[in-house]
């Protein structure tokens, strides 16, 4: 039916995974952190839905899962911007690097 | 070479080029704008994966409101790139060469993995058999789902609320 | 009496520790204690010397250690050599102590310097009486080591620090030698007895080559002990110490130690020609070498330290060319004239407080005693008829003779004239002519300095008589009785006495000339050959060839080791301390509180045990 195998949906989400991963450790602008964490899940998304179709044990399953994630990633980018919020109240900053108060 | 692939490629060669712009870039509306691309062309992906109600619920949540979300709250706090200060070298490096040590390990079991491809038809129908599966057998996750929401609203709300001594400060 | 005679060197001992244990409280009465503890062993000596005579060889020992089938013992032994070498050194030893009473009058730490001479007197005591090697070479170690306290006495003056530290790392190395060669007998022989030794030699258990070899290595050992040339440098600088100690040690005993270790091991040289002539020549350059470098020193001790050196070079001569007798004979004499030309020199110096002889001069008629006892030990040493190194220098020169050498027999020759020569140089220049001093009153000393001064003078005016071919030849008979010694023959041709006398009263006459008359220029020889008396003055330069080569190469030996000692094997230390410094500070910059560092480092984590799953075959590779 489809000439495309399983391991090309895999790799692409690997690749924006790695960039997703690298943009939340290096960027230090907060928000871009929180976006970059948004891409990762978007990689596993395509995982999911990769796998629902071509796994092992292909069903619907895989879509409902990654709606699941969708759903949770948007309350997620929702708290994490308020807490920004407040934090940036707080401080008059979004610089991750200087977000240190785990040290104090 | 299939049109299937053809389309599969520009979105793929999309979604990767608004990540590495993302990655690049040194403004921050660019960054989110950037990404918007990447999330239609994985919305693409989705299609092409068979899953349609998963990709018009990515252009939904992802390329509209969360994006915009993102775009509010850049325009909220303060961004001036030349006064922040950098990120150090040594970590961009470390964190590079374990990006790039990951992805190559995960490349390797990657081209290890093969299963027997199996016809399924998500396609038909895709819409309706979510919705028996949601409300059937993924009753108490979705309802859970809906408090998570709820919660995570009234949580921003509470957390995103001006403090009333810091009110009074900057009546003062 | 000879099952006492190990209470000789306790004596000296319980001398030691009454006067470090009580010295504070005794103070000047220590001084008391020490001659009295020497005096005993003194008649206890005399005692044992007069037994020996007509007696046989005493011995007694017990086992100390025994390591397989190899005994070691430990005891004492009695034999003409050793009781002669106890009367010599008990009563020079007593003479001393007496002879300090007046000479440290005043000195605040005469307890600790009495308790040094007895110190040093029981491990010579000890080291004559030990009937095997391993004993002598303890006591060899304790005579060092008294000599070192002794030399650095006065350890407020640098020079004495650092002549006490010269002389007991030269003596040192020849004792390097000294043990190689005992353990290399030990080896071969099984056994540190001196009987079981010469057995193996004369049953040739041992080869040759064997022999000649141990017998050189244990002559290296007295070549620093006796000041001989190369290692004779220390010995004038030990002149730094008071001058009792130059007298007791640095001439009548310590140094006599040397030769009598050639003299008790001398079954061992006797069966090497090589030894032997290794013993000879040594002997023999020294002689001419030291007398050499006397005739152009100042210091009136350092004069005598140089002769000191070559009548050692004397009496090793005289034993490398078979004449037993003959070096010990001088070993004798040379005690008593010896030790009683230091004791005049410290009572002219305890008289002027200089020891520069240009700054004296017609002590002759201000030291009624002192000058006369002076003359007669010049006398004496110079080999002037009648008295006794006259006759103990002809036996040398006789047996050297015999033996063939005749490079060495005119190499004698010529240091006997140069030792009459500096010796009346030095009494010349001390006792006549117009003083030179500052010094305003000059005192003859006390009874108690020179009371020693004229026994040590009588003696060394009749020593001499123990051993003549027309008189008698007591010491021959009595140090032949014991079977070690090859007997060297009295019938020396007459013309070696002749020419000597005439020799030893030229050197005399010239001195006279020069410093008395002044009809011979004395700055002679450095007006015509300036380089040459330059030289001599400076001792051949022998301590700057040893300070520029040895001192400096081990300084820049050891200096090649520090650096490596700093930059690799400090290098290694502090780099795994700069390393887990390291670490550290990375660790801690880590902690900086930032969630995305934290996030980071577990991140790399994840991959660090992703690659190790993968490096060791897990799922992935």
């Amino acid at each position: 039916m489809s000439s495309l195998p399983l391991p090309v949906f895999l790799v692409l989400a690997l690749i924006l995974f790695c960039i997703g991963l690298f943009g939340a450790l290096t960027k230090r602008n907060a928000v871009i952190v929180l976006i970059s964490i948004e891409l990762m899940l978007n990689a596993v998304n395509i995982n999911l839905v990769a796998f629902s179709k071509y796994g092992p044990n292909p069903g619907i399953t895989g879509q409902i899962f990654s709606l699941f994630t969708i759903t949770v990633a948007a309350a997620e980018a929702a708290v994490g911007l308020a807490i920004l919020f407040a934090l940036y109240r707080n401080r008059r900053t979004v610089n991750v690097n200087e977000m240190d108060q785990l040290k104090r | 070479m299939t049109g299937e692939m053809i389309a599969f490629f520009i979105l793929a060669l999309v979604a990767i080029c608004g990540g590495v712009f993302m990655i690049h870039s040194e403004n921050v509306v660019h960054m989110v704008v950037s990404l918007i691309f990447t999330f239609l062309s994985i919305a693409g992906i989705y299609i092409l994966l068979s899953a349609e109600f998963v990709a018009v619920v990515q252009v939904l949540i992802y390329s509209g409101a969360i994006t915009i979300i993102m775009l509010f709250g850049i325009m909220l706090t303060k961004h001036d790139p030349k006064s922040e200060k950098r990120i150090a070298k040594s970590r961009i490096l470390a964190v590079g060469t374990g990006v790039v040590a990951f992805f190559i390990i995960m490349f390797l079991a990657i081209n290890k993995l093969s299963f027997k491809q199996q016809d399924v038809e998500l396609y038909v129908h895709n819409v309706k058999k979510i919705g028996i599966e949601l409300y059937s057998k993924y009753v108490i996750p979705f309802e859970l789902t809906s408090i998570l929401l709820l919660v995570a609203l009234i949580g921003a709300v509470v957390l995103a609320k001006k403090d009333e001594s810091e009110e009074m400060n900057e009546h003062e | 009496m000879m099952q006492y005679a190990w209470l000789i060197p306790l004596m000296p001992l319980l001398s030691f520790i009454l006067l470090l244990l009580l010295g504070k409280k005794l103070k000047e009465a220590s001084a008391y204690v020490g001659i009295w503890l020497t005096a005993v062993p003194l008649v206890m000596s005399f005692i044992v010397f007069f037994g020996q005579w007509g007696g046989e060889s005493y011995k007694a020992e017990g086992t100390w250690l025994t390591i397989g089938h190899a005994v070691i013992t430990f005891g004492i032994e009695i034999n003409p050599l050793n009781s002669l070498m106890l009367v010599i050194v008990s009563l020079v030893s007593f003479l001393v102590h007496l002879y300090s009473k007046g000479y440290m009058n005043g000195d605040e730490r005469v307890p600790v310097f009495f308790a040094y001479l007895g110190l040093f007197t029981f491990a010579m005591l000890g080291l004559v009486m030990s009937p095997n090697l391993l004993q002598l070479y303890m006591f060899w170690e304790l005579v060092g080591l008294g000599s070192f306290l002794l030399i650095g006495y006065y350890y407020f003056k640098p020079e004495a620090r650092q002549a006490a530290k010269k002389a007991f790392i030269m003596t040192r190395i020849g004792d390097v030698g000294l043990f190689i060669g005992m353990i290399l007998l030990f080896w071969q022989v099984g056994s540190f007895e001196f009987d079981d030794i010469f057995k193996a030699v004369a049953s040739h258990e041992m080869t040759h080559a064997m022999i000649t070899l141990t017998a050189i290595l244990i002559f290296v050992g007295a070549i620093g002990k006796s000041g001989q040339l190369p290692l004779h440098t220390w010995l004038p600088d030990a002149m730094e110490g008071p001058t009792p100690v130059s007298a007791l040690i640095h001439a009548a005993t310590m140094v006599a130690a040397g030769v009598y270790l050639v003299a008790t091991m001398y079954p061992l040289f006797a069966a090497s020609t090589a030894a032997l002539t290794t013993v000879a020549v040594v002997g023999g350059v020294t002689a001419i070498f030291a007398a050499s470098i006397g005739l152009m020193q100042k210091d009136i001790k350092r004069v005598l330290a140089y002769s000191t050196v070559s009548q050692l070079g004397y009496m090793m001569l005289a034993l490398g060319s078979g004449g037993y007798v003959a070096g010990v004979f001088h070993l004798t004499t040379h005690a008593f004239f010896k030790a009683l030309l230091f004791l005049a020199a410290g009572s002219v110096i305890h008289a002027v407080h200089t020891q520069d002889i240009e700054k004296m001069g017609g002590l002759y008629r201000k030291l009624k005693r002192t000058g006369p006892l002076f003359l007669i030990g010049a006398l004496a040493i110079s080999g002037f008829p009648l008295l006794s190194g006259f006759f103990s220098k002809d036996q040398i020169l006789a047996a050297t003779y015999e033996d063939g050498r005749f490079g060495l027999f005119w190499l004698a020759i010529i240091a006997a004239f140069f030792t009459a020569f500096y010796m009346f140089r030095l009494f010349f220049m001390v006792f006549t002519g117009e003083f030179r001093g500052a010094a305003k009153e000059v005192h003859e000393s006390p009874g108690v300095m020179t009371f020693p001064m004229i026994v040590l003078g009588i003696l060394a005016v009749l020593a001499g008589y123990v051993n003549t071919s027309w008189f008698g030849t007591f010491l021959s008979d009595y140090l032949g009785k014991g079977e070690v010694a090859p007997l060297a023959s009295n019938h020396e041709p007459i013309w070696i006495s002749v020419v000597a006398t005439l020799v030893s009263l030229l050197g005399i006459f010239m001195a006279y000339l020069i410093y008395k008359k002044g009809s011979l220029s004395r700055d002679w020889l450095s007006r015509h050959l300036p380089s040459l008396s330059s030289v001599v003055y400076n001792k051949y330069y022998i301590d700057e060839v040893y300070h520029a080569v040895i001192v400096r190469g081990v300084r820049a030996f050891s200096y090649g080791w520090s650096l490596i000692d700093r930059y690799i094997v400090e290098g290694i230390v502090n780099g795994a301390v700069a390393l887990v410094h390291w670490l550290a500070k990375l660790g801690s910059k880590c902690q900086n509180g930032q969630v995305q560092t934290y996030g980071a480092v577990a991140f790399v984590g994840l991959v660090l045990l992703l690659l190790i799953f993968a490096v060791s075959g897990g799922y992935f590779s």
